[in-house]
């Protein structure tokens, strides 16, 4: 394996044929049906007890296959000496290591073992391996300091060195991430990125975090009741209602297109009614929704990215063609939602063509005598309502808003 | 260095004392003809280099096993080869297995503990190359040690008083008696053990972080299991065989050698402890016959009085470094 770039191909790494995975009889997750190629990022995904460790240990050689076939490039995986599998994938597992009294660099060389000789002593290019991945995982400065010393995200970059160390063609992690806090998650995972891109490794990696495997894997493999989900890029699998289906997630909703989860609201409160547009709609629906309101808005164009928030915290919408002047349908059923609401909130949008008619929204519901909280201040709210202005209910910030709200039932 | 001035003072004090500058000249100019030269010579000698070599086995089949078994408490006898031992000899020395011979001859009882040890080995071998988790592994030979454990008492229940006075006192080890005849024998088994469990100190280290990584890093699992298991077994039951068990050293030495040289690096590790164990091995067979002199106390009791809270007291100062 060389440093310089490669050709992101088509070379097959590992392939498995009609695989089985378990336990002596009971089998976990069979029909496994899996390519992968050089230098790719491949993402499991599933819920816990999925089968995706069964997965990934099967595929290390750590489990023999129930059924099925693993090949290893042109060679079948099992027919391979465990010397030679050491050669081309290390593993990186969920199980915490307490190696004893071990600093970071003899950590690091532990991975050299394939190459080193019977008494296992590193030569200089050992060395000059061991040095080079702890760099690339950024940890030059822990170097000499103890394992059992280090926090738990020095510790994963260690161990990934480790692994790196061992010159594979694939690592294999399972929930790499489980422990870190954000910092460190997305160091790791910028890190496994890296070592596709720059060293051609195929990283397969199990994970929990969603909005992350879209973001950085080139393959995701959904693990879901004993067999295989779907498999394909991420931004063709991971839609929002497969990834709902996948977690059975009945009271959040990812949206793929912003790659986020957001809880639904779980409303059994008033009903808030939302004029919003352009981004100023978001925290104003996660503050309803968290404190269990109702929430509907509009009129909101399919292209606004409240669109896509509003829908994911499960809010009633409506909507309007992308860029298109509000129409007369819409104007009229969002103010029918207005009139069931308890309350009306003026998010302070930005107001353009396309969207003007949302003030004539809230003109007449402020001519109406219904109380309309506004986000705006009052020379803004001057500009834009003229007179009836002075009946609005200006709010400095977001949180006052509930407070007014709570006192005007 | 400490290991030679040690050396010297274990030869040098004993119910007879002879001065420093007098051992020294015996040893260096191998001196026999006279009383202390024959004591040296004779007795003396055999037993400290017995006590020396017996230790370092202890030692390096005690730092196999917690390495393999990833577990700071086991010891060389957690498999049951101890309590495999102590059955046969007390077969042989309480059960009248003695084939009518009126007194028992120490090799022959040697004999008998070394098949006992043996056997027990056998077993979990067997074992090992069946159960998949290690952990089983530890549970089976725990359980060896019970049921042979239960089989001894059995025959104690049933034996003379005498008799178990002096099985009492074999099971608590002792170095007296030592023939050249047997230290020869002793090294001369042991050190192919030792080299073998030195040249093994290279998947042992990939053993530090666990049978499945050391898998994936290219080690033969069980061919390694059955090696590991081998050569700790023997090694223990070598020492057994001649010197009965004796206690705390295999469990303690790999302790004081991590703690000594500040790694977990089995390339360095097992000639530490090896040496440790020698040295510490050798103070405390000199402390169990002189400190009453000429009662000589049991070697167990002093290995187990001495160590223990000196590795208490190592563990706590140097706490979550082990």
């Amino acid at each position: 394996m060389t440093d310089q770039g490669h050709g992101k191909g088509n070379a097959r790494v590992m392939e498995t044929r009609d695989l089985t995975v378990g336990y002596g009889k009971r089998t976990v997750v069979q029909g496994i049906n899996l390519n992968m190629l050089k230098g790719q990022f491949v993402c499991l995904l599933g819920p816990n007890g999925s089968g995706k460790t069964t997965i990934l240990r099967t595929i290390s050689g750590l489990l023999s296959p129930l059924k099925g076939t693993i090949y290893l490039g042109s060679r079948m995986l099992h027919d391979l000496s465990p010397h030679e599998l050491a050669g081309s994938m290390a593993v990186v597992l969920t199980e915490r290591l307490t190696p004893g009294v071990i600093t970071a660099f003899d950590f690091v060389a532990l991975g050299r073992y394939p190459y080193t000789d019977l008494l296992g002593r590193l030569s200089q290019k050992d060395i000059r391996k061991i040095r080079e991945c702890l760099h690339l995982v950024n940890a030059d400065d822990i170097a000499n300091r103890y394992f059992s010393e280090l926090s738990d995200g020095e510790r994963q970059k260690v161990v990934f060195a480790r692994a790196l160390a061992q010159e594979p063609e694939i690592i294999i992690l399972d929930e790499p991430t489980i422990h870190l806090d954000l910092k460190h998650r997305i160091e790791l995972m910028s890190i496994l990125r890296d070592s596709c891109r720059r060293k051609g490794i195929t990283v397969i990696v199990s994970l929990h975090d969603v909005d992350l495997a879209l973001k950085i894997a080139e393959l995701v493999i959904l693990v879901k009741d004993g067999g295989i989900m779907a498999c394909g890029p991420p931004d063709e699998i991971l839609k929002e209602d497969t990834v709902a289906r996948l977690y059975d997630l009945k009271c959040a909703r990812f949206n793929s297109m912003l790659g986020t989860i957001d809880l639904i609201g779980d409303a059994d409160g008033m009903r808030v009614f939302v004029v919003a547009g352009g981004g100023t709609g978001i925290p104003i629906y996660r503050l309803l929704s968290r404190n269990g309101l109702e929430v509907s808005t509009g009129v909101i164009h399919e292209n606004d990215i409240d669109y896509h928030v509003a829908r994911t915290i499960g809010a009633q919408v409506i909507r309007e063609e992308p860029f298109r002047e509000i129409r007369d349908t819409g104007f009229h059923d969002a103010f029918a939602l207005l009139e069931k609401a308890d309350h009306v909130i003026d998010s302070g949008f930005p107001v353009g063509l396309s969207n003007r008619k949302n003030i004539k929204l809230l003109l007449k519901a402020v001519e109406q005598g219904r109380r309309v909280y506004t986000l705006r201040s009052r020379e803004a709210a001057h500009d834009l309502y003229g007179e009836s202005a002075e009946k609005l209910v200006f709010c400095k910030e977001l949180r006052s808003i509930l407070g007014e709200m709570a006192r005007h039932v | 260095m400490v290991l030679a001035i040690f050396f010297v003072l274990s030869i040098g004090i004993g119910s007879v004392s002879i001065p420093f500058s007098d051992t020294c000249r015996i040893i260096l100019g191998h001196v026999t003809g006279s009383t202390p030269g024959a004591i040296i010579w004779k007795i003396r000698m055999p037993r400290v280099l017995s006590s020396l070599f017996c230790g370092g086995y202890l030692a390096a089949g005690g730092l196999l096993l917690q390495v393999f078994f990833r577990n700071p408490i086991v010891g060389p006898y957690v498999l049951g080869i101890s309590s495999g031992a102590i059955l046969m000899v007390a077969l042989v020395m309480l059960g009248g297995l003695s084939m009518g011979l009126p007194a028992i001859h120490p090799l022959f009882l040697s004999l008998a503990a070394f098949c006992g040890a043996l056997g027990v080995m056998v077993i979990i071998v067997a074992a090992a190359s069946r159960v998949k988790s290690i952990v089983t592994l530890l549970i089976i030979g725990l359980m060896m040690g019970y049921l042979c454990y239960a089989a001894t008492s059995i025959l104690i229940a049933f034996a003379e008083r005498e008799k178990v006075k002096g099985f009492v006192l074999w099971q608590m080890g002792s170095f007296s008696g030592f023939t050249w005849q047997e230290f020869y024998l002793v090294m001369l088994l042991g050190i192919p053990l030792l080299v073998g469990a030195y040249l093994m100190s290279k998947p042992l280290n990939a053993f530090l972080l666990g049978e499945d990584y050391a898998k994936t890093m290219g080690v033969n699992i069980r061919l390694f299991r059955f090696l590991i298991i081998t050569f700790s077994s023997a090694l223990a039951g070598l020492v057994t065989a001649f010197a009965g068990p004796v206690a705390f050293i295999g469990l303690a030495i790999p302790h004081l050698a991590r703690i000594t040289f500040r790694t977990s690096d089995n390339r360095v590790l097992i000639p530490g402890a090896v040496l440790i164990g020698a040295i510490v091995t050798m103070l405390c067979d000199l402390v169990a016959r002189t400190i009453f002199s000429p009662v000589e106390l049991p070697l167990s009791a002093i290995t187990s009085l001495f160590g223990a809270p000196v590795v208490i007291g190592l563990l706590l100062k140097k706490r979550g470094t082990i």
